[in-house]
């Protein structure tokens, strides 16, 4: 009776074809303006935090709409799915940090 | 000789599609309705996925160790190289140019080693692969068969014209001294990147076994799944460049 529940729970509407663009659209632009951030002669967090949320922003937009990440599975009443995906990188970011904290300081 | 031969890879696909074709709709069966198979997907189970997709995120989780561990050592071995390099540890300083070294101190950067103009285009490239990736997919999806064979095409192509400017890339970046075994940093930069590059090699060859598919009619709608499969590998390679890109040419 669960798994039917869940059956109907699922929901499998992709973006449509103009979304695909507009998010192209907006990878491309992002990363224009990651390079042109890069040739702009700052240093350290100015120049590395905006790259970085950048190529976050990237990222999660190719994850949730042309992987369908955000479209694809509505569980529980929630997007499970996606949710799961996003605390595994955030786990994973952690994880590596704490690997560099580890060579950084010797720990 | 050679149609026989192409009639046993027929047969063969058949049998694969066909088997889980069949599996699809046990499973189906199984959960007593209608509701499992639209639009070319397998079953939704509990998960509110297909087995066949959830396979293919699995794999992808595993892909991200796989990544993660190589941009990992590429960072340690770059800062471990830089710090060698103002040191002046003959040892670094003997495996790279003159010119470019000078450089390279100076800036205490791998900077002047990589055109970055160049791999923005690359980048774009890949970008927009990505794109004509999933117009394919949506037009399996409403049968629009030729329209997809030409998106697959362009994807296969934009793939191909990524690879060769990394192969142009590989080859300056030799002349200037850059070698894989010669230091770290080289290694775990041909690693990273190579890897990369293999796994872009890896989708336009599935990329030109879908595109034969479809010229035979065996991609119709109901295999769109497929489709999507291939699509989320893609896609997955194309996310690796994304942080490639960011962390090995631009963040200094």
């Amino acid at each position: 009776m669960a798994a039917e529940i869940d059956i109907h729970a699922h929901d499998d509407s992709h973006p449509t074809e103009k979304q695909y663009w507009v998010v192209f659209v907006v990878l491309a632009v992002l990363t224009a303006v990651e390079v042109a951030w890069s040739y702009m002669g700052l240093e350290g967090v100015a120049l590395v935090a905006p790259l970085i949320i950048m190529m976050v922003v990237k990222f999660l937009l190719v994850a949730g709409v042309f992987m369908h990440l955000y479209f694809d599975t509505k569980i529980l009443h929630g997007r499970l799915f996606w949710w799961t995906f996003v605390a595994a990188i955030i786990l994973a970011v952690a994880v590596y940090f704490t690997v560099f904290a580890t060579f950084e300081f010797g720990i | 000789m050679a149609d026989t031969t192409t009639d046993i890879a027929d047969d063969i696909v058949d049998d694969a599609m066909g088997s889980t074709h069949d599996l699809t709709n046990d499973d189906h069966n199984d959960h007593g309705g209608d509701h499992g198979e639209d639009h070319g997907h397998g079953p939704h189970l509990s998960l509110g996925l297909s087995n066949m997709k959830l396979a293919m995120w699995l794999f992808l989780g595993s892909e991200c160790l796989l990544f993660g561990a190589l941009i990992s050592t590429y960072l340690l071995s770059k800062v471990n190289f830089l710090q060698e390099l103002v040191a002046g540890n003959p040892y670094v300083v003997g495996t790279i140019g003159g010119e470019i070294e000078v450089e390279m101190i100076a800036q205490n950067s791998v900077e002047p080693m990589f055109d970055i103009p160049f791999t923005s285009a690359s980048s774009f490239v890949l970008l927009m692969s990505s794109l004509t990736m999933v117009l394919a997919h949506k037009a399996v999806l409403e049968g629009d068969y030729r329209n997809s064979r030409v998106w697959l095409a362009a994807t296969a192509l934009l793939g191909s014209v990524f690879i060769g400017g990394q192969v142009y890339e590989f080859t300056a970046f030799y002349r200037e001294g850059l070698t894989y075994t010669g230091n770290l940093f080289g290694s775990a930069f041909y690693t990273l990147t190579g890897f990369h590059g293999l796994h872009v090699t890896g989708g336009i060859v599935m990329l030109a076994a879908l595109l034969i598919l479809s010229s035979r009619g065996k991609l119709q709608a109901d295999r769109a799944e497929t489709v999507e499969l291939v699509g989320l590998y893609w896609h997955f390679v194309d996310i690796v460049w994304v942080l490639i890109f960011t962390i090995v040419y631009l963040i200094p």
